[in-house]
């Protein structure tokens, strides 16, 4: 698919939203959990990755129970989710080939 | 609260749209994260208007630039190779103004040699006077005729192309960029 590879940043926004919903502070705080601080979005990059996602269909509103104006909830789509899995399985496999590689390197020196 | 004042004032880069959409949303995390830095210190706040202001300036260029240009511009950058799209203009204004351009610049000389002649014709020579040929106006002539000529032929040729349609056959492959 011509979309993968993902930025960095937009994986781990997915990631953030893979196991539920959240809105823009929490997003930003588990990407920086997520990647032990070494990346630390803006909210300008934050919310212009999620202007694309949601253009995309990738992610969509959550409608929370008490959601006001300035917090909303964002959630994966099926769509969303399957690029998802599509991108982790594309690392998986460059992880195994580079463990691989390196493997054979070392076997020979 | 100066730097949320200063952060809200910023978002009015972002286009109108944009902002309608996001800009409550922004603010309300902006407001938590300053919060958060405020237990940090100053040097913390610091850090963190400075990044901030920095990623509402990209955002904001971004976000116009995608307006004007359409989502699908990156496929120019990304492939290094012209990708025709439904998005994009033909440059008619460019013929039309580089005309222009060449017709005021012609007659700009034209103007000019009409001064010299009537000066010569006010102050006739007294001596045997050897005119001095330039060779400056001759090469900006050629210069600007040979640009538009290469214009006009790039302009046709996008335009045979954009007739044969070839632009469509992309919409197959157009995926977005993240």
């Amino acid at each position: 698919m011509e979309f993968l590879p993902l930025t960095e940043p937009v994986l781990l926004i997915l990631l953030s939203l893979a196991a539920h919903p959240r809105h823009g502070y929490s997003i930003l705080k588990d990407v920086e959990q997520m990647s032990d601080g070494r990346v630390t979005l803006s909210t300008g990059t934050l919310y212009g990755a999620l202007r694309r996602l949601l253009d995309e269909e990738w992610i969509e509103p959550f409608h929370e129970a008490e959601t006001s104006r300035g917090r909303q909830a964002y959630r994966l789509t099926p769509k969303g989710r399957r690029n998802l899995q599509l991108e982790v399985s594309r690392m998986k496999h460059l992880t195994r080939l580079a463990n691989l590689r390196i493997a054979v390197k070392e076997a020979s020196a | 609260m100066i730097s949320l004042t200063v952060y809200r004032h910023a978002l009015r880069l972002y286009p109108a749209q944009h902002r309608e959409r996001f800009a409550d949303e922004m603010t309300t995390v902006f407001r938590g994260l300053l919060a958060d830095a405020a237990t940090k210190g100053r040097m913390a706040q610091s850090r963190l208007c400075v990044r901030e202001m920095g990623g509402v300036f990209a955002g904001a260029l971004g976000e116009h630039w995608r307006k004007l240009a359409g989502d699908n511009i990156w496929l120019l950058f990304a492939t290094r190779r012209f990708t025709m799209r439904t998005e994009f203009r033909f440059p008619k204004m460019t013929a039309v103004l580089m005309t222009i351009i060449l017709a005021g610049v012609v007659l700009a000389i034209q103007r000019g040699e009409a001064i010299q002649h009537s000066l010569i014709d006010a102050n006739p020579p007294v001596g045997p006077i050897h005119p001095v040929h330039s060779t400056l106006l001759p090469g900006v002539i050629i210069g600007l005729a040979s640009f538009y000529v290469a214009g006009l032929i790039g302009w046709a040729i996008l335009f045979a192309m954009h007739r044969s349609g070839v632009h469509r056959l992309d919409e197959t492959s157009a995926g977005p960029k993240f």
